[in-house]
């Protein structure tokens, strides 16, 4: 039976909390690659999430339509990324400019190494982790799985460490639960999986070892069909949060049998 | 004069503001960042700041992302 807390709220409804906000929802969604925003739109709502990434970039003049049109801020929490940047400094920049325009204190960290791996710069991430934290943002910052820099990004004031479980689009999955693990033994901040997530299964696997959330983009929006996909990740999301809180039986090489020993 | 706006050079009146000059592009200047001369504009000072001759200014809005 799920144990319900001082304030009558089960377990399970344990809102996930980032610095000052909270979400009742553990799946992030991003907003890139969706056939097109009505897509976009009905499958971020069918992904039951209420924060949404997005990137930041140059305005294209005398066009008047914008992503903004198609989501709800007083729904959603916007997110925005640094992605496309490959310096601490640009990094820097972007996440200014994100919270001039969004007036909200929430960036997603990207600080990225090359081009062809889309892999996080360590030393790069950890420089404007320093710097955003100073400056009074809430830093939730995509690291890769490695366990000594999720530490030390968190020890740098990151409200968030959010690892790779893949590379970015590439869905395949969490390559390496076993750093994951190491990961969440001893962090104090939420661990959010962020890239990678291919199917409803992986993000099951992130919840089920423990991650505070899961955030993905391509995973709904490049599959066949998107907002049946959001669907599969939300419903993925609550299963593998469930079990995680339900404490798992550990795996034993041997059977053993569900049934009485039979005594006649 | 002259201004640059995202990297296109742009005939404007003198003394137009940075508010007018983002009317003038037909800009939504409630969802936009702008820096002029790679220096941000806070956003309430949009309607107040004049753009000189050769001023770099650079909008930018989000889209969509991961």
């Amino acid at each position: 039976m799920l144990v319900a807390d001082k304030t009558g709220r089960t377990i399970e409804n344990i809102p996930l909390k980032i610095g000052r906000h909270e979400f009742t929802s553990r799946l992030f969604v991003g907003t890139g690659k969706y056939p097109s925003m009505e897509i976009m739109k009905d499958a971020l709502a069918a992904s039951g999430a209420e924060v949404v990434t997005v990137a930041i970039r140059r305005v294209k003049i005398n066009e008047t339509t914008s992503l903004l049109d198609y989501i709800d801020t007083r729904k959603f929490t916007i997110l925005p990324n640094t992605a496309g940047c490959y310096s601490a400094e640009e990094a820097i920049r972007t996440a200014r400019l994100a919270r001039e325009a969004g007036m909200s204190d929430l960036i997603k960290l990207e600080v990225l190494g090359d081009e062809k791996t889309l892999l996080p710069d360590p030393v790069e991430t950890l420089k404007a982790t320093e710097v955003l934290v100073k400056e009074g943002f809430t830093v939730l910052v995509y690291t890769s799985d490695d366990p000594i820099v999720a530490r030390k990004l968190e020890d740098a004031g990151a409200t968030s460490v959010m690892p790779a479980g893949a590379p970015i689009g590439s869905g395949q999955g969490i390559l390496n639960k076993n750093n994951i693990r190491i990961i969440l033994e001893s962090a104090k901040v939420p661990v959010i999986v962020d890239a990678g997530v291919g199917t409803a299964s992986d993000v099951s696997i992130a919840m089920e070892l423990g991650c505070g959330g899961v955030l993905l983009n391509t995973g709904i929006a490049l599959a066949k069909d998107p907002v049946c996909m959001a669907k599969a990740m939300k419903l993925a999301c609550e299963a593998g949060r469930l079990a995680f809180l339900s404490g798992r039986i550990p795996k034993r090489l041997y059977a053993k049998a569900s049934s009485p020993e039979k005594d006649f | 004069m002259k201004v640059t706006v995202n990297g296109e050079i742009k005939e404007c009146p003198e003394e137009t503001t940075i508010e007018r000059l983002l009317d003038l592009c037909k800009i939504d200047k409630n969802r936009v960042a702008v820096e002029l001369n790679l220096h941000i504009v806070p956003r309430k000072e949009l309607s107040t700041r004049m753009l000189n001759d050769a001023d770099v200014v650079e909008v930018v809005t989000f889209v969509g992302g991961g």
